[in-house]
């Protein structure tokens, strides 16, 4: 799980990209981050991540401290970026034995996780291949895999459908939900509302730094006492700030 | 036009972003670009010190117009070795190209506006050449408001040539060279062919001038014997030289007015020519440079297993760095190949020469005289120091990154192990260089074992000092936000920081050297300590700093 308690964060001393933010991702669920552009969820995604260092608060991940117990914090999570364009000198498989290697993924696990990554994602014939040579929705895919093959108990990604085929992602879906229903944490951000409406258990909606709303869809409606789609309620949420 | 110019600003902007990051780092900047300066004074000192005294010799027997051929001519061979590598960089391995094609840009006009960006580089690095050399004469010659105004005239159109027959070498090799699935390896094969063909063009050069070398009594002669020897044969490459001597010499009269606009319509022919001829080749050499093969067939079962295989974090993440390293052509031109470029470069001197035997025979008898063991040393370690200076690679371990390195944040690697692993591949780099020299050194001058075996021992260490240094700097001022691979290399000041740094250290062992006079030994053992002393407190630093300074880095 994830917890952020009092998480400030501003640039130049002044704008505050992210105010306060109290949030509570909790094991067994996925959890929808959204927000319009400019919102503050990549700069959040970015602290939970390590990337950058809130101004103020604390960020946990199953109970390790991100700013005090670095390494071991980072060892729960798997980040998926929004920009799946790194590594591009890579070849499939020297990207995959890198993270396998950074997270000490013994010989036997790697070799079975690859393998049944690359036929779930069919990516086994481009495996030989530099990661340059790849489409749009092969290096997300690649990108995922990588982070897979170390069995994250939370996942953190970033936009991840943006670019998939319908079948990966369908498959990512599927493999979201199966991940969330073992007893451990999905959580991701992004644009698309019909997707996060059939998709998480909960989401949070961002808007200027703060969290305007946080909870199921159900509650949502029942809180604005409508039977609206997420995306009017979203809209309706986010017009007037 | 206008959108020529426009593109040109855009090209530029790209790269002026160079000039440090955008926080707050102008004193920086501005520290940099003082050091620069205050490096090419004394470069630019010597040569009118050079120049003035050539200008009095050459006086006596009213030669000294041919000063000013020459000057325009050597400036010429200049721009036009250097045309290559800049030329190699702005139109080709760029990148931009692609983003301007979908636009409503004609295709002369990314030409157009590529052509400036280059010649602005060309300008910058002829301005330290010739002005030394147009302003001395000048000064000697009492010349006039009209000689200024030729000569500034002349330097205006006078990198238009050697940049067009530059820029027409490369185009042709990247034009047959872009073909089919294995368009990355004869890319890469096509810039190292224009490269040497370069090197061997001046390994040319100076075998046909063989016997004189650049002291002044000897460059007199060869003037004064006329179209012979080195003046001659940059003039014959560069005929227009001669019309642009005469131009200025003869600024107050109308047959220098003819000589003038002479050497402007060559330079318009020329850039006729490489419009015409850049239409024609550019194109189709250029697109889809950032493609890359793909075979989509799946390892067989013994590969996979190999390319599993565990390592320790800090051994993966340098073996990341290294295959990045030498699979991106920016980074190999600039980084790897230097490495194996810079020990062959002192080759060629020492082939083309008809006397390099006497030479190196006389020059091994004086390294092995007692007294001066210690100095020589000194000048082998010197030359290791400033060899691993000029390497960019670990100058440029975290800019090579990018956008990468707050990827890199997210892992669980500690922030130490990683700073090691980041070192390793420049280090690597310059022991290969280092070995390189050495086995050069070897086979033409009969070195004793002794100092060959003091020169390693004090060299590693050295090695290890310049790639720290260049390490610690990067970490306090990468240059994260490039578009393309070219701009983290090749439009950064940081290495030419670094190439001051180990230029400063090699000429403050020196001095010492001098002032010591020490034995072979004794010189060895003190280089030795010195440096291994450096450089743990370096490393030291590095260690307990340098996860901090990451840590500062924020994308």
């Amino acid at each position: 799980m994830i917890q952020l308690r009092g998480v400030t964060k501003s640039y130049n001393g002044t704008i505050k990209a992210v105010d306060q933010l109290n949030l509570d991702v909790p094991k067994g669920e996925i959890f929808g981050f959204l927000g319009p552009n400019g919102a503050g969820k990549t700069t959040t995604i970015k602290m939970v991540t390590g990337i950058i260092r809130p101004d103020a608060g604390e960020i946990t991940i199953n109970g390790k401290n991100i700013a005090t117990d670095t390494l071991e914090a980072k060892r729960q999570f798997g980040y998926v970026p929004d920009s799946p364009d790194l590594f591009l000198r890579l070849k499939g498989l020297e990207y995959l034995r890198f993270m396998a290697d950074i997270y000490e993924v013994p010989q036997q696990l790697r070799k079975e996780r690859i393998q049944q990554l690359a036929k779930r994602f069919d990516m086994s014939d481009a495996l030989g291949d530099t990661i340059q040579s790849y489409s749009h929705g092969m290096r997300q895919k690649i990108m995922i895999m990588g982070v897979l093959v170390h069995h994250p108990e939370v996942w953190i990604l970033d936009e991840p459908l943006t670019g998939l085929d319908p079948k990966s992602s369908f498959t990512l879906k599927e493999m979201m939900r199966e991940h969330a229903d073992s007893g451990r944490t999905v959580f991701f951000s992004t644009h698309v509302l019909e997707v996060a409406e059939k998709l998480c258990d909960r989401v949070a909606i961002i808007n200027k730094g703060k969290i305007l709303f946080c909870g199921t869809f159900p509650e949502m409606q029942q809180h604005f006492q409508s039977n609206h789609s997420l995306e009017s309620l979203f809209l309706e949420l986010t017009k007037h700030e | 036009m206008n959108k020529v110019l426009l593109l040109t600003k855009i090209m530029l902007k790209n790269a002026g972003s160079s000039l440090g990051s955008k926080k707050g780092s102008g004193w920086k900047t501005l520290l940099i670009l003082l050091a620069i300066g205050v490096g090419l004074i004394p470069l630019m000192a010597a040569l009118v010190v050079f120049v003035a005294g050539l200008y009095d010799g050459l006086a006596q027997i009213g030669q000294e117009g041919a000063l000013l051929g020459l000057g325009i001519a050597g400036t010429s061979l200049a721009i036009f070795l250097l045309g290559i590598v800049y030329v190699l960089s702005v139109f080709y391995f760029s990148q931009d190209v692609e983003h301007f094609l979908p636009m409503p840009i004609a295709p002369g006009e990314i030409l157009g506006a590529k052509f400036l960006v280059a010649l602005l580089y060309e300008y910058l690095t002829a301005l330290t050449m010739i002005a030394p050399i147009f302003i001395t004469y000048g000064v000697k010659s009492g010349g006039g408001f009209l000689y200024y105004l030729f000569a500034l005239l002349v330097f205006v159109a006078l990198p238009v040539i050697p940049l067009t027959l530059a820029i027409l070498l490369v185009m042709v090799f990247m034009r047959y060279t872009n073909i089919g699935k294995y368009k990355d390896r004869f890319r890469l094969l096509g810039g190292l062919i224009a490269i040497a063909g370069g090197l061997g063009f001046q390994a040319f050069v100076q075998r046909q001038t063989s016997g004189t070398d650049s002291s002044v009594e000897q460059l007199q002669q060869m003037i004064a014997a006329g179209e012979q020897g080195l003046l001659g044969i940059v003039t014959k490459l560069f005929p227009a030289s001669k019309l642009g001597a005469l131009a200025i010499l003869e600024s107050s009269t109308w047959s220098g007015f003819a000589n003038l606009l002479g050497f402007f319509a060559i330079a318009v022919a020329g850039l006729l020519l490489f419009l015409w001829v850049g239409n024609r080749l550019y194109f189709s050499g250029v697109m889809g440079i950032s493609e890359s093969r793909a075979k989509r067939k799946k390892i067989d079962e013994a590969a996979f297993q190999k390319g599993i295989r565990p390592r320790s974090m800090w051994l993966a993440y340098a073996d990341k760095e290294w295959k990045v390293l030498w699979r991106t052509p920016a980074f190999f031109m600039n980084c790897a190949l230097s490495s194996i470029f810079f020990p062959l470069f002192g080759l060629v001197p020492l082939l083309s020469r008809q006397d390099s035997a006497e030479l190196l025979a006389s020059l091994s008898g004086w390294l092995q005289g007692g007294h001066m063991g210690g100095i020589s040393l000194v000048v082998a370690f010197s030359a290791f120091v400033v060899m691993a200076s000029t390497n960019s690679t670990s100058i440029t371990a975290i800019t090579r990154e990018g956008q990468g390195i707050f990827l890199s944040k997210t892992l669980p690697i500690p922030a130490g192990q990683l700073l090691v692993a980041k070192l390793i591949p420049g280090t690597l780099l310059s022991v290969i260089s280092m070995a390189l020299l050495v086995a050069e050194a070897a086979w033409f001058i009969q070195l004793p074992s002794l100092f060959i075996i003091l020169a390693v021992v004090v060299g590693i260490p050295g090695i290890l000092f310049v790639n720290l240094l260049g390490l610690i700097l990067d970490l306090q001022m990468p240059k994260l936000e490039w578009g393309s691979e070219q701009e983290a290399v090749k439009q950064n000041l940081n290495p030419l920081f670094s190439m001051l740094m180990g230029m400063v250290t090699a000429a403050l062992c020196i001095v010492l050297a001098f002032s010591l006079e020490a034995s072979l030994l004794q010189m060895g053992v003190g280089l030795f300590v010195l440096f291994v002393l450096a450089d743990l407190f370096l490393f030291r630093l590095l260690l307990r700093k340098g996860p901090s300074w990451l840590e500062k880095m924020e994308g």
